[in-house]
């Protein structure tokens, strides 16, 4: 398995919602996504993947089908529901909350401590 | 939004449970997906198609474990497992079908009685009154030192409508029944003249026609009536042109302008008082006649509607000061206070206490059936004890266990509320026909969904609460012991025996609060019926009859009818005496006046009051009424004789203490001359005001032919049985006058009867719930004692084997469980003399620790007690001992 770094309990659920905010995405074009995006940094493993996906849609965030892919094969992409991009907009604004005071406490330790 | 979400969640979960196979199969497709997709990148990268799936696969990793976790994602797992536990507590609880029928029964009945008698309180408690904002309601009543709640003088009514600030409209009432002729038998309606705005009191409009103007009120001008929804369909078949027609009431043309629509209900009134609900036919306007200034004669029944955020306090105080200025302008208004009730405490108030009474004794027995059932789930789960140890030494969790033991405890509680509301549904109705007459609201009792909520409730946390502790003490089981004590019947822990004696000693304590409760009932009904009411109301029989003003319009018009009616009724065969009167005991008769006695000074005659009547001279014979001194009135007492009196033996001992009043005189005039002086002739013993009622109020009788009312009742007492002489008084009356109704025919036993009806109602539940607690308690004191003593078998054939005796095993059984019935007992009798005084005026001439109740239910319940234990002794003391020792 490549290496894979931690993510933060909960991110996951953010990443996800914010991929399929745009368009319909099957599973492994989520996990593909996040991959490419982040640059290789983000590793998604099938098994935090899958379960969390069918969290979101027994929470009613995001709306489960069956589509044909590209390729012609039968896939199943997941959308969002109306509620899962409130639900999206709240996680965002508590991420943005969260890295900014994360980004503040680590700028300002140095030169506290010089 | 909200609604859409979960309207998906709830399809989701549903999906998850029921389309099982679909939703497993997607799950695969779905990973398989993803499998091929890597497989394919893998191939994409140069790996030859065998190694690129191996290589998948290691990257996929544990599969099942991905589906697993997707599965308790979706919660399938946790329905499962409630799926799994119902249908294990099902096989379960089938398998001993005794014990489980016991528990749903004993449950049933005790939820299904909670039910009924919550259905009663919910009905007339806690439903809002029928009427429009009920809550801005209220009736209004005038108070003084000597009456406590009076009704209101017709001029003074008048005033407080003119003077008022804090009423949005203000109306009064008062019965006055008419005699519908015309086609068909005369019938005698219930009727009420009303002031204008009447039903805008009460927020009713009419279905057709108008409500009475206040010009209706002005003399000659209030020939008219409104019907009620029911009798326009009873009497005029719905007649759509009704309106406008004339009507014969009182023999005399009446202008029908209205009919009220359906649903229209009587708010109750006191004074000649008609029980709430749809029970009015006729209103007519109340005609406002002679001197405004007459204000010494109360009969109307006052109602108001408060403006909007005006309290009742405020009301009241804005009446009062109207009363003031009254009291300056008339002296007749000085003295009177006002007393303003709201309508919903006037009309179910009374009922409040013997509700709550009952509620806490279904309260009481659902807490005993609680008991009972854990107690009873207790003594199984000793006997379930290897199935446990083997469960949790498979790896079930602690939680896990208590789970599985819970569900059983709510799926038996469940079984038991269904089972309890069929039996509600028939309770109810027969508690509705068991109600006391003339209870409020009796009409809006029935089970509905409010109903079957507190129904659920109930039953969850009854499992809940029945359940915790054998499941917890279960659970709390030590599997080594359990498992190594293998095949032996396990000797339960010794905390669990000490947990079921609590029980067994709680179920019995509450058991005897329930039936010290039901015996202090049953002392004072006995003490109800015992005490003398005054009068011998056996083998009599009542009727009413209402002579039209328009016929009868003089005294000596309406004497005559009297005597002849009187005459031809005693002469009746199997007649002993027949009498007439203005009223009959226990009606709810109350007309009052004031008077001085002679001899007196006038401030000391201010304050005289006394209840007034009038007979004839065998009326008392009729009724029983016994006398004390002098004598009873006789035919030569007439218009032309001098005015005389009866007294009453309240009244001579107020007006007269120490001496005999027979010879006395009073006076109902200011400034009499020496022919305004009425003497009294005779005293009678009192006649209680109600049966519950410690004495009589102060009354005295006029003879009816020198107070010939037009309103009299009948009272013929009958040699045989009375109800045969029912068909004679009506040809009797109708030989004298074809146009007159004969009404209210009963017996007087009836009335008696009637009048302890809420007593013998609340005894006859109150009984019934402790004679069910009683069979709990003794099912729970069976079932520990039979237990303990099969637990000892070995050491009862030790004792034999020793050299006890059969009897001296008995005596041992049975002083364990007398031992847990005195604790019992005990503490069962304590809490009782706490809450006793909660029966309040349930209770009658017996005291909230009245000796013989205690006495008796302490020795019922020891005596069940050994009744529980002499089944499972006799086990003990007649096994061979050989045996018992070689089982073990």
């Amino acid at each position: 398995m490549s290496k894979r770094s931690d993510l933060i309990q909960g991110t996951l659920d953010l990443l996800i919602l914010n991929t399929i905010s745009l368009e319909p995405q099957h599973g492994w074009a989520i996990a593909k996504r996040i991959q490419q995006v982040s640059n290789e940094v983000l590793q998604v493993s099938q098994g935090a993947l899958y379960p969390a996906l069918h969290r979101l849609e027994q929470q009613g965030w995001i709306r489960a089908e069956w589509r044909v892919t590209e390729a012609g094969r039968d896939a199943k992409f997941y959308s969002m529901t109306k509620a899962g991009r409130t639900q999206l907009q709240k996680e965002l604004a508590q991420w943005e909350r969260l890295s900014n005071a994360v980004g503040q406490v680590i700028r300002m330790l140095p030169e506290a401590a010089s | 939004m909200k609604v859409r979400r979960f309207y998906d969640i709830f399809r989701l979960r549903l999906r998850s449970l029921l389309g099982k196979t679909a939703v497993e199969s997607e799950l695969d497709r779905e990973l398989r997906f993803h499998f091929d997709q890597l497989v394919q990148e893998n191939i994409a990268r140069g790996m030859p198609p065998t190694e690129a799936r191996h290589a998948a696969m290691r990257m996929i990793g544990g599969l099942a474990q991905i589906q697993e976790e997707c599965r308790d994602m979706r919660r399938t797992n946790q329905l499962e497992t409630i799926w799994n536990d119902l249908k294990y507590a099902v096989r379960i609880l089938s398998r001993t079908p005794g014990f489980t029928a016991v528990i749903v029964l004993t449950l049933a009945l005790s939820i299904g009685a909670n039910s009924a008698i919550f259905s009663v309180i919910e009905g007339v408690l806690l439903r809002p009154l029928p009427f429009a904002h009920p809550e801005r309601i209220v009736r209004i009543f005038l108070t003084s030192d000597t009456y406590p709640k009076f009704p209101l003088n017709p001029n003074d009514f008048r005033d407080f409508r003119s003077r008022n600030r804090t009423f949005d409209s203000l109306a009064a009432i008062t019965r006055q029944d008419v005699q519908l002729s015309g086609a068909g038998e005369p019938v005698m309606l219930r009727a009420f003249e009303v002031t204008a705005g009447y039903f805008r009191v009460l927020g009713f409009t009419p279905a057709r026609g108008r409500e009475f103007t206040t010009t209706d009120e002005l003399p000659e001008h209030g020939r008219l009536a409104i019907l009620s929804d029911r009798f326009w369909h009873a009497r005029f078949a719905a007649d759509r042109n009704i309106v406008g027609r004339s009507i014969t009431l009182n023999a005399v043309p009446f202008t029908v302008v209205g009919v009220m629509p359906p649903g229209v209900q009587h708010p109750g009134n006191d004074y000649h008082a008609v029980p709430d609900g749809d029970t009015v036919d006729v209103w007519y306007p109340f005609t406002f006649e002679g001197s405004p200034n007459n204000r010494g004669s109360h009969f109307m029944d006052g109602i108001g509607r408060l403006k909007p955020g005006v309290t009742p306090e405020q009301g009241n105080a804005d009446l009062s000061g109207v009363l003031n200025q009254l009291g300056n302008e008339h002296p007749g208004d000085k003295g009177w206070h006002i007393y303003l009730v709201p309508l919903f405490r006037e009309m179910v108030g009374r009922t409040q206490r013997m509700l709550f009474v009952l509620l806490g004794a279904v309260g009481l027995l659902l807490l005993i059936a609680c008991v009972n059932a854990a107690n009873l789930l207790l003594a199984r789960s000793s006997v379930r004890q290897r199935e446990i140890a083997v469960r949790s030494a498979l790896g079930a969790s602690r939680t896990r266990i208590v789970r599985q033991l819970l569900t059983e405890s709510l799926l038996i509680a469940l079984a038991g509320a269904a089972l309890g509301t069929l039996l509600a549904l028939g309770g109810v109705r027969a508690l509705v026909f068991l109600l006391p007459p003339g209870f409020p609201r009796a009409a809006e009792i029935h089970l509905n969904l409010v109903v079957f909520g507190f129904t659920l409730l109930i039953a969850l946390l009854t499992g809940l609460l029945f359940g915790l502790v054998p499941a917890l003490a279960a659970a709390r089981t030590d599997i080594q012991q359990s498992l190594r004590e293998g095949g032996r019947a396990s000797t339960g822990s010794q905390r669990q025996v000490r947990v079921r004696d609590v029980l067994v000693v709680g179920e019995t304590g509450l058991a005897c609060v329930l039936l010290i409760a039901a015996g202090l009932m049953l002392h004072s009904f006995v003490n109800l019926l015992r005490a003398d009411p005054g009068f011998r109301p056996q083998q009599v029989l009542t009727a009413s009859i209402s002579l039209p003003r328009q016929q009868y319009h003089d005294g000596p018009q309406r004497s005559r009818f009297y005597a002849q009616l009187i005459d031809s009724v005693a002469s009746l065969p199997g007649v002993r005496s027949a009498g007439m009167g203005t009223d009959l005991p226990w009606t709810g008769y109350d007309e009052n006046t004031g008077f001085d006695v002679e001899g007196r000074s006038a401030a000391a005659n201010d304050n005289n009051s006394a209840r007034y009547h009038a007979a004839s001279p065998d009326y008392f014979h009729a009724l029983g009424v016994t006398l004390l001194h002098g004598r009873f009135f006789t035919a030569s007492d007439d218009a032309k004789a001098t005015k005389v009196l009866i007294v009453n033996e309240a009244m001579a001992r107020r007006y007269w203490p120490g001496a005999d009043a027979v010879g006395k005189r009073i006076t109902f005039e200011d400034h009499p001359k020496e022919k305004d002086w009425v003497r009294v002739v005779g005293v009678l013993g009192d006649v209680k005001d109600q049966a519950d009622s410690l004495a009589g109020h102060p009354a005295f009788w006029w003879p009816l032919a020198q107070a010939p009312f037009p309103d009299v009742s009948v009272a013929i007492r009958a040699q045989g049985d009375p109800v045969l002489l029912t068909d004679q008084l009506r040809t009797a009356v109708k030989r004298l006058d074809p146009g007159l109704a004969v009404a209210d025919v009963r017996l007087m036993k009836q009335i008696a009867d009637a009048s302890v009806a809420t007593q013998r109602f609340s005894l006859f539940l109150v009984g019934l719930f402790a004679a069910l607690a009683l069979v709990l308690a003794t099912i729970g004191m069976y079932g520990v004692i039979s237990y303990s003593v099969s637990q000892r078998m070995h050491e009862f054939g030790m004792r034999m084997a020793l050299g006890a005796k059969p009897g001296d095993l008995m005596r041992l059984i049975l002083g364990q469980g007398v031992k847990r019935a005195l604790a019992g007992a005990a503490i069962g009798l304590l809490c009782a003399a706490a809450l006793a005084r909660l029966l309040g005026n349930l209770l009658y001439g017996v005291s909230g620790a009245d000796p013989v109740t205690f006495f008796a239910v302490a020795v019922l319940a020891i005596a069940t007690a050994a009744i529980a234990c002499y089944l499972p002794a006799r086990r003990a003391a007649g096994a061979d001992p050989m045996h018992s020792l070689r089982t073990e």
